[in-house]
C-alpha cells in the first residue's frame, strides 16, 4: 500500500506502509511518510506543536540539536493577530523571503530547522473555543489581540503562500468538550464538506505541488459525515489531491475502514489530543499513524519528566523508573516524575535512568529542581529536550514491536496490555510553579494561569522583584 | 612569585600579554582553576546558577569561559547543604569553566529594604518567612566556599556612592578593609580558589587611594573596584576608576563591580581595567532589547515587525550569522518582534545575541591592544555608536583625552 503523490523533482508526499495486519483496516501498521527535503519520519509516530511558530522553551539550535522531533505542528492564528494601531497591516509572515535553508515562510519566519515537516491548521492545538462562532464562510480564531474573523478563502490564500508541508483545510469544528447536537453535527459535517470542495478547486488551479491535503474528519459519527467522506474518497483520491487525513476522534477510524476502504492506505494524523500514553497506544492500535501532541508542552510547564517507556520494563523491579515512585509497593509506576519534589534536591541522577538526552546526560534532578523552584526559564528547557526525548523513544519502541515479524503478531498488542498494567492511568498533576502564562492562549480558561504562582520574593521591595525574577515581561 | 610579564599564586596566573602605548589598556591571560580566561573580560551574571534560559552548553558556545553566580540567591536556593551535598556550583549547573561569586552582601543591601550594616555584619529579614538573619564575612566565606568559585569576593560594606556622608564613608572604607582580613582568616581553599578585595572609598578620590593601599597590603591575587553601581555621575565613575587603576599593580586582574553599558567598557579598558559584569545585557534582552553596535535595539517596536534582516548585520552569533555559517539560526528581527513578551524563546534569542555581542566587544578590545590599535578601535566604536562627534558623550571624551585618545580630533 502505498500513497505516492510525487510529481518527478518536485514531489510532495511519499506514504508507505511498511506492515499492517493481516486482518486490515483499523489497525496499527508500520509506515514510512516522506516530503521532499525533510527528514522521513518513520511512523507511528509524533509531532511537536508550536505556540507562535516556537516549540514551547526551544531556540531552534536547541531543536537541531537536541531534538529528534520530525515534524512541528503549526496554527495560523498564532501568526495573524492586528495589533489595534497597526489593524491593517499585512501579516509580516505572508511577506517572509525564504532563504535555502529555509525553502519555505513557514520555516523561514520561525527558523525552525528546514528538517522538520511542517503542519498548517486555523487554529491551535487545542483550540480556544470561541463565543462567535463560524459562518458559512469564515472560522472564528483567537489571536494575541482577540477573537477574530478568518474567511476561508484568506486562510487557503495563507496556505498557498506559506507553502506548509501538510495543510489542514478549515473545518467547522466547536473546539468544546460537549458533543454537539445531531443538528449541529449534520451543519458541521455540511459546512466542511462545502470548505472542502472549495479547497481543492483553489488549490488546483495554483501551481503547488508542494502542500499535502489532510481532510479533516470530524469528531461527529461516521452516519452524520459519509457524504463528506464518501466525497472524499472518490472525488478527490484518484486525483491525488488528497493526500492525508486529520482524525479529531480516532474512534471513527473502524467506520473508516469499513465503509471507505479506499482511504485506508492514506496517512492519518491525529489532532484528537490524546492526553496519556494509554490514549496513544490505543490511537496506535486503531491505526493512527502521525500524533500531534500538546500535552509535551503542558507537562513540560507543570516541572514534569516523563518516565515511560514502551515495551515497558519486563522486570518486575520497576523502582528503576523513578526513585520517587511508590514502585516499593508493586504498583504501578508513575508517567512522569515531579521535579518539584524536595526529594531531588540532591539527586545527580539523570531524569531517567538510560534516557541519552541533553538534558540527562549533562544535568542531574538536583539542577532542574533548583531551576524550577528558582523558577528559572532553564528548567523548562531541560524538561522539554527530556520530553521529546522520551517521545522519540516511545515511539521508536512502539515502532520495533510493530516491525518483528509476523510470528510474533501478538507482541505489540501484549506490549501494550502490560502498558497498561506497568504504569498508572494518569499523569501526576505537578506541585511546581508555571512558567508566566505566555500571553492570551490561556485567557478564556479563566483567567486562573495568571494567579496560580504565588509572588515570588515578597520580602523585597517592587524594583528588585522586577529586576530579578526569571520571567520575561509581557 | 612576580616576573615582569607574570604573576603566580596558588589559584591563579595572570601573564600580562600586550599593553596599549598611548592609553592603560591590557591584553593578558589569566588562569584559573577552572582554565584561562582572556582578559579583558564581560561576564555575564547567572544569577541563580543559570543564564536566563540558555543552556551551559549555549554559553560555552558564546566563547564564555568566566560567569558569575550570585551567593546571596544561591544561599538562599538551592542552599547552602544543598551544595555541599550537591559538590558545589559547577557540579549543580553542569558548567566546567570558571565561576566569579559576590559575597552575598551588595544583594542584600540593593534587593532588602530593611538591611542594616554593624561591625559584626549585614542583618537583614529572610525572605523566606521574614526572621532576623545576619550575613558576616565569615559567613560569606564559608557560602562561597561551599560554591566553590574560582573567584570570591570579599564582604564590604556597601554605601552608594553618592552618598553625602563622609564620615559614614569613611566607616565603610575602613569596615571594608577590617572584614578583609576577617574573610581572609576565614577563608578555607586559599589553593583552589581566589579572594579578591574590593576597594571602597565613595567618590572621594583621596580616600579610593587610601583604601587602595590598605588592600593591597593584604596581597590578594586580584583586586575589584566597588561600589560603582551606576548612581553616580559618569565622570566621576572614571574618576574613580582612573584614581585606582594609577595605584594598582600590572600583574594583577582589576575587577570594575557592576557595569556593562558598552561605552563603560570600552573607557573602562582604556583607564585601565581587565573584568566587568553587569546583568543589563541579560536583563534587557528579557524586554525584547538587542544591543548593537549601533545602539540599543528595541524587538518590540512595529518597525521590526516585517524586517526580516538578522537581529544586528555583521554579528556573529548564532542567531545572526549568515545562514551558509554552521551553526547559523537565521532568526530575524520579525521573528524575535512576533514572540517578544509572547514566549519565552525571543528571550532566550536576544540573550543569545547580548551575551554575544558583550563578549565579542571584549574579544575585539583585546585583539586591537595585542596589534597596537586600540586608540583606533575606540574612536571607531564611538563612531558606531553616535551620528556624528557632537553627539559624544562628555564623560567619555574627557575620561579617553585624561588617557591620551582625542576622540573629537581625528
Ligand atoms: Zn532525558
Ligand atoms: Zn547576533
Amino acid at each position: 500500500m502505498t500513497v505516492d503523490n510525487q510529481n518527478l523533482e518536485s514531489g510532495a508526499m511519499r506514504f508507505e506502509v511498511i506492515k499492517a495486519a493481516l486482518k486490515g483496516g483499523a489497525a496499527a501498521r508500520l509506515g514510512r511518510l516522506a516530503f521532499a527535503r525533510r527528514l522521513p519520519i518513520d511512523t507511528p509516530n509524533y509531532m511537536g506543536v508550536t505556540s507562535r511558530g516556537a516549540l514551547p522553551h526551544l531556540t531552534p539550535d536547541n531543536v537541531s540539536k537536541h531534538l529528534e522531533t520530525t515534524g512541528a505542528y503549526m496554527a495560523l492564528e498564532d501568526f495573524i493577530e492586528r495589533p489595534q494601531q497597526y489593524a491593517k497591516r499585512t501579516p509580516p509572515i505572508y511577506e517572509t523571503p525564504t532563504t535555502t535553508k529555509h525553502n519555505t515562510r513557514l520555516h523561514s519566519f520561525t527558523a525552525l530547522p528546514q528538517s522538520v515537516t511542517t503542519v498548517l491548521s486555523a487554529r491551535r492545538l487545542p483550540a480556544v473555543a470561541s463565543p462567535m462562532g463560524n459562518t458559512n464562510a469564515s472560522v472564528s480564531v483567537f489571536t494575541s489581540t482577540g477573537f477574530q474573523v478568518l474567511t476561508t478563502k484568506e486562510y487557503l490564500s495563507a496556505v498557498k503562500t506559506l507553502t506548509p508541508d501538510i495543510a489542514i483545510p478549515p473545518a467547522d469544528l466547536t473546539h468544546s468538550p460537549i458533543t454537539p447536537n445531531s443538528k449541529r453535527a449534520l451543519r458541521m459535517a455540511e459546512r466542511t464538506d462545502e470548505w472542502v470542495v472549495d479547497w481543492f478547486s483553489e488549490l488546483s488551479d495554483s501551481n503547488n505541488p508542494r502542500i499535502s491535503t489532510f481532510a479533516p474528519v470530524l469528531p461527529v459519527s461516521y452516519s452524520i459525515q459519509w457524504e463528506y467522506i464518501s466525497r472524499l474518497a472518490e472525488d478527490y483520491l484518484p486525483t491525488s489531491q488528497l493526500s492525508g487525513l486529520a482524525i479529531y476522534d480516532a474512534d471513527l477510524l473502524p467506520d473508516l475502514a469499513e465503509h471507505c476502504a479506499a482511504l485506508v492506505p492514506l496517512p492519518r494524523l491525529s489532532l484528537a489530543d490524546p492526553p496519556t500514553p494509554h490514549h496513544i497506544l490505543r490511537q496506535i492500535t486503531l491505526g493512527i499513524d502521525l500524533f500531534a501532541l500538546p500535552f509535551i508542552n503542558t507537562i513540560s510547564d507543570a516541572g514534569l519528566a516523563l518516565s515511560f517507556t514502551f515495551p515497558p520494563p519486563t522486570t518486575t523491579n520497576t523502582s528503576s523508573v523513578s526513585e520517587s515512585s511508590s514502585s516499593c509497593t508493586g504498583g504501578p509506576s508513575p508517567l512522569a516524575i515531579d521535579l518539584s519534589l524536595p526529594a531531588h534536591a540532591t539527586s545527580l541522577l539523570p531524569l531517567t535512568p538510560n534516557c541519552t538526552c541533553y538534558a540527562c546526560t549533562s544535568h542531574h534532578r538536583a539542577y532542574i529542581h533548583h531551576l524550577l523552584s528558582a523558577r528559572e526559564m532553564l528548567g523548562w528547557t531541560l524538561l522539554q529536550i527530556h520530553n521529546h526525548a522520551i517521545m522519540s523513544a516511545f515511539f521508536a519502541g512502539v515502532r520495533s514491536m510493530l516491525a518483528q515479524g509476523v510470528a510474533q503478531e501478538g507482541n505489540f498488542d501484549e506490549a501494550v496490555r502490560r502498558f497498561t498494567l506497568a504504569y498508572e492511568p494518569e499523569f501526576p498533576e505537578g506541585v511546581g510553579q508555571r512558567p508566566r502564562a505566555r500571553g492570551y492562549q490561556y485567557k478564556s480558561v479563566g483567567g486562573g494561569e495568571g494567579r496560580r504562582n504565588k509572588p515570588a520574593w515578597s520580602k523585597l521591595d517592587g524594583k528588585a522583584q522586577d529586576e530579578e525574577d526569571g520571567r520575561i515581561e509581557a | 612569585m612576580a616576573s615582569n610579564r607574570t604573576f603566580t599564586s596558588p589559584a591563579l596566573t595572570f601573564e600580562l600579554v600586550a599593553r596599549c602605548p598611548v592609553t592603560r589598556a591590557r591584553a593578558s591571560i589569566l588562569t584559573l582553576p577552572h582554565g584561562a580566561v582572556n582578559l579583558p573580560i564581560f561576564m555575564p551574571v547567572a544569577t541563580q546558577a543559570s543564564l536566563k534560559g540558555l543552556t551551559p552548553e549555549q554559553l560555552e558556545a558564546t566563547g564564555c569561559r568566566l560567569c558569575l553566580n550570585n551567593t546571596y540567591h544561591l544561599g538562599l536556593k538551592p542552599g547552602q547543604e544543598v551544595l555541599d551535598a550537591v559538590g558545589g556550583a559547577h557540579k549543580l549547573q553542569g558548567w566546567n569553566h570558571n565561576i566569579l561569586t559576590d559575597s552575598g552582601g551588595f544583594q542584600m543591601v540593593s534587593l532588602l529594604k530593611l538591611a542594616n550594616i554593624t561591625e559584626e555584619g549585614v542583618r537583614f529579614l529572610s525572605p523566606h518567612d521574614g526572621s532576623p538573619m545576619l550575613l558576616t564575612p565569615e559567613h560569606s566565606m564559608s557560602l562561597q566556599n561551599s560554591i566553590g568559585s574560582d573567584i570570591m569576593m570579599q564582604l564590604d560594606d556597601v554605601l552608594v556612592t553618592t552618598s553625602p556622608d563622609k564620615a559614614r564613608m569613611r566607616e565603610a572604607m575602613e569596615r571594608s578593609v577590617r572584614w578583609l582580613d576577617r574573610c581572609i582568616a576565614a577563608h578555607k581553599n586559599p589553593d583552589t580558589q581566589n579572594l579578591f578585595c574590593i576597594i571602597q572609598g565613595g567618590l572621594d578620590l583621596d580616600m579610593r587611594r587610601e583604601c587602595c593601599r590598605e588592600m593591597l597590603a593584604r596581597n590578594t591575587p586580584g583586586i575589584a573596584i566597588g561600589g560603582l553601581s551606576g548612581g553616580e555621575a559618569k565622570d566621576d565613575f572614571c574618576k574613580v576608576v582612573a584614581a585606582c587603576t594609577e595605584l594598582l599593580p600590572d600583574l594583577k586582574p582589576r575587577y570594575v563591580m557592576g557595569i556593562g553599558y558598552p561605552e563603560d567598557l570600552v573607557v573602562s579598558v582604556a583607564l585601565g581595567a581587565d573584568m566587568f559584569d553587569c546583568v543589563w545585557p541579560t536583563r534587557t534582552a528579557r524586554f525584547g532589547n538587542a544591543i548593537t553596535k549601533h545602539g540599543m535595539l528595541n524587538m518590540k517596536r512595529e518597525m521590526y515587525a516585517a524586517d526580516f534582516g538578522p537581529i544586528e548585520e555583521g554579528c556573529g552569533c548564532p542567531c545572526c550569522r549568515p545562514t551558509e555559517e554552521e551553526g547559523a539560526m537565521g532568526i530575524t528581527r520579525a521573528f524575535v518582534h512576533h514572540n517578544a513578551a509572547k514566549e519565552t524563546v525571543a528571550a532566550h534569542l536576544l540573550t543569545l545575541h547580548n551575551v554575544w555581542y558583550q563578549l565579542d566587544l571584549m574579544r575585539q578590545a583585546r585583539q586591537a591592544i595585542i596589534e597596537d590599535r586600540f586608540p583606533a578601535f575606540v574612536k571607531g566604536f564611538f563612531g558606531n555608536l553616535y551620528p556624528d562627534r557632537n553627539s559624544y558623550p562628555t564623560w567619555a571624551v574627557d575620561a579617553l583625552r585624561g588617557v591620551g585618545i582625542d576622540l573629537i580630533q581625528t
